[in-house]
């Protein structure tokens, strides 16, 4: 009420005091507003632009850095995935991605649960040296964490040897995630202890009540953490770098990156390059960027 | 009220069959959390422990035995040299602390304290660079000038990239037609691979007369430079003067890698910023206009005073992000400009993964976890008590 009030008391003011020449200097004020955006807003296309219209110029185009090329090159793109032999990279990253992503929902759900819903003890410590972890990671880890996926460590032994140049080498050491602990741990928090008391009345224990209505209820959070995990995955450049001397399991930015030797200075194929790793992770935001800047939010301010 | 539930299960928890459902549910939890906690232990955990472990002992892709501090005194140098510097900087924080306690009190008790306080500023100002010079003296060259590299990156980055992103946050939150595109534009740069973006700075910043850079910069009347290449400093460059040391600043290199670093990271922190203006309650603005404060006066203070907790964690995790980045700086690093750009956690990757020396590369990024934990806690000290919680 009292904000309806001073709104209105506001518009009358502005009413009694518009003059024209506050008038003028209000539109001014506005479009100088307009202004910033927008040159903020082409500062942060530009590249994106920039490595688009490169992508499809001859060679000699980019040679004299033309701003646009003359006939659209498309066969760049095909030039480019054949000599940085993406098609393998490309699979590669899709499935470490996805392995990734499941091994992360499946720890994170059942552990974000039982932090938030099962009274075990010592559930307050255990959370809160997961949560300590988040101010230590770095490069103090990953050297030793180098040293235990090389199974070298020998009070550690993993099953199969060194999981160097493998799968489970790549994606295992980020199956485990404390943000998308603590994300998960938030929003089961909220649901009402009514559901589970009639659950426990209908003889549910917890693993029937997360399957049938935890998770169903908890749909936004889980995609969150879906995307965020997908996206880490995707983009991660110095631990695939660490553990893959070969081809076999080497993914799409290390690809890029040893790519980016190989073409030396045809820009055209390395530009064409950039475009085909950053596609899948333009359409997944453009498609979801409500849900995730979202939870961006939602962690930045509660974290 | 899973605190109240357990309780009265407790009060009636005699019989066997219920002492049995109570520990059913003890099991369940730990078998929950099993997963998860394995993992963390396995690549989170211990890995840290283990690194102190490996920073003593001399270890060159296979372990050869214990030998004490040698790896960290072969970074650091002279220990009179560290002791000097370390001390300068615990001074340096001490000062701080007797100052800012003695508030406003007028004793001369108080008068003597901050002058003992300003005389122990001075002091430390001049035993960091006396201790630090030791140190370079006998110490390890490139990881010791890694150090003020990283502080040039971060201080360079993340006062910059917050204030650009407040100042778009605010001018966003005006009502704005079109508010949610221009979030999700701004936004674009955080999330595409670091690498892909990369090869096109590197293309913008090339030394050639004709890259975008260099044309930008040609439009102001300015030469052509070397950007990524240009190891010289940036005020030598722009003043023609011929400084050296810590005081001459970043390299052009740096500080083309910065603006990068700057372009990734405007658009997160000015998502959290909005946010942040959206949680401040509009009934303040209101009864402030009413009072007759104008716009300049509602944003210094109202917004900044009520955004100071989001400005806090941006800082804090900006500084912490800082320290540790890896993939900006190594993919843009050129060699005629190497010298001037890399950063401690770079050294540590070039230690580990070229040097081949664990050990001497575990006590590299141990201290390097010193220097981010002392610099968390001065910022979470200094700034913190300057924040405001509604």
């Amino acid at each position: 009420m009292a904000r309806g009030e001073a709104m209105e008391l506001r518009r009358t003011s502005e009413l009694a005091g518009s003059r024209v020449g506050q008038g003028i200097m209000v539109k001014v004020g506005r479009a100088f507003l307009y202004l910033i955006l927008l040159g903020g807003a082409f500062v942060a296309l530009m590249p994106f632009l920039w490595m688009l219209s490169a992508s499809l110029m001859t060679f000699g185009e980019t040679a004299v850095r033309k701003w646009i090329p003359a006939t659209p090159q498309f066969g760049n793109y095909l030039e480019a995935w054949e000599e940085a032999r993406f098609a393998r990279y490309f699979l590669n990253s899709v499935v470490i991605s996805g392995v990734t992503l499941l091994g992360q929902l499946f720890t994170s759900i059942l552990a974000g649960y039982a932090f938030a819903r099962i009274s075990f003890r010592g559930r307050s410590l255990i959370f809160g040296i997961m949560l300590s972890t988040l101010m230590i990671q770095g490069m103090v880890t990953m050297i030793p964490t180098f040293l235990v996926v090389s199974n070298r460590i020998p009070f550690l032994p993993l099953p199969g040897g060194s999981w160097l140049n493998t799968l489970q080498g790549i994606t295992v050491p980020y199956m485990a995630s404390v943000f998308s602990i603590f994300l998960l741990r938030q929003f089961f928090a909220q649901i009402p202890f009514e559901f589970w008391d009639a659950a426990r009345i209908d003889g549910a224990g917890h693993n029937l009540f997360l399957v049938r209505i935890v998770i169903p209820m908890s749909r936004p959070a889980i995609f969150t953490v879906t995307i965020f995990a997908f996206i880490s995955a995707w983009n991660d450049f110095l631990w695939p770098l660490l553990v893959t001397t070969t081809e076999r399991w080497r993914p799409l930015m290390v690809g890029l990156w040893r790519f980016s030797d190989e073409a030396g200075p045809r820009m055209h194929l390395l530009m064409a390059g950039s475009v085909i790793t950053i596609l899948p992770i333009l359409v997944l935001y453009f498609l979801t960027q409500k849900q995730y800047t979202e939870g961006i939010t939602l962690t930045g301010l509660k974290g | 009220m899973a605190a109240v539930s357990t309780k009265v299960t407790d009060a009636r928890a005699d019989s066997p069959a219920r002492n049995w459902t109570r520990m059913r549910e003890h099991l369940v939890g730990y078998l929950y959390v099993l997963p998860a906690s394995v993992l963390i232990f396995c690549f989170g955990l211990f890995p840290v422990g283990y690194a102190f472990y490996m920073s003593m002992r001399r270890w060159r892709v296979v372990d050869r035995g214990y030998v004490g501090i040698t790896n960290y005194a072969r970074a650091l140098g002279d220990p009179w040299g560290v002791l000097q510097f370390a001390a300068g900087f615990l001074g340096l924080l001490g000062a701080y602390f007797l100052w800012t306690r003695l508030g406003h009190s007028r004793r001369p008790q108080a008068n003597l304290a901050r002058a003992a306080s300003l005389l122990l500023t001075l002091g430390c100002l001049v035993l960091i660079p006396l201790g630090w010079r030791t140190m370079l003296d006998a110490g390890d060259e490139r990881f010791l000038s890694s150090i003020p590299i990283t502080f040039y990156f971060a201080f360079g980055s993340i006062p910059l990239q917050l204030v650009i992103a407040l100042g778009l946050a605010y001018v966003l939150y005006q009502k704005i037609v079109g508010q949610e595109v221009f979030r999700m534009i701004f936004f674009l740069p955080y999330i595409t691979p670091v690498i892909a973006t990369a090869l096109v700075f590197r293309n913008i910043f090339s030394p050639r007369e004709i890259s975008v850079a260099n044309r930008f910069i040609g439009a102001l009347g300015l030469e052509p430079a070397r950007w990524l290449f240009e190891n010289k400093r940036l005020l030598n460059l722009v003043l023609g003067t011929e400084l050296e040391g810590f005081l001459a600043g970043p390299s052009l290199a740096l500080v083309s890698i910065i603006l990068f670093g700057i372009w990734t990271y405007v658009g997160y922190n000015t998502v959290i910023f909005l946010a942040g203006l959206g949680s401040i309650d509009r009934v303040l603005y209101e009864a402030a206009e009413i009072d007759g404060a104008d716009r300049w006066r509602q944003l210094r203070f109202i917004t900044v005073p009520l955004l100071s907790p989001v400005t806090f964690y941006l800082s804090i995790i900006g500084f912490i992000g800082t320290f540790k980045a890896f993939n900006h700086i190594f993919v843009m690093m050129e060699p005629s400009a190497q010298n001037t750009v890399v950063t401690t956690s770079v050294n540590v990757f070039n230690t580990f993964n070229k040097g081949n020396q664990f050990g001497y590369a575990s006590a590299q990024a141990v201290l390097l976890l010193c220097i981010i934990l002392y610099l968390t806690f001065v910022q979470s000290k200094v700034l913190g008590e300057r924040v405001f919680y509604g």
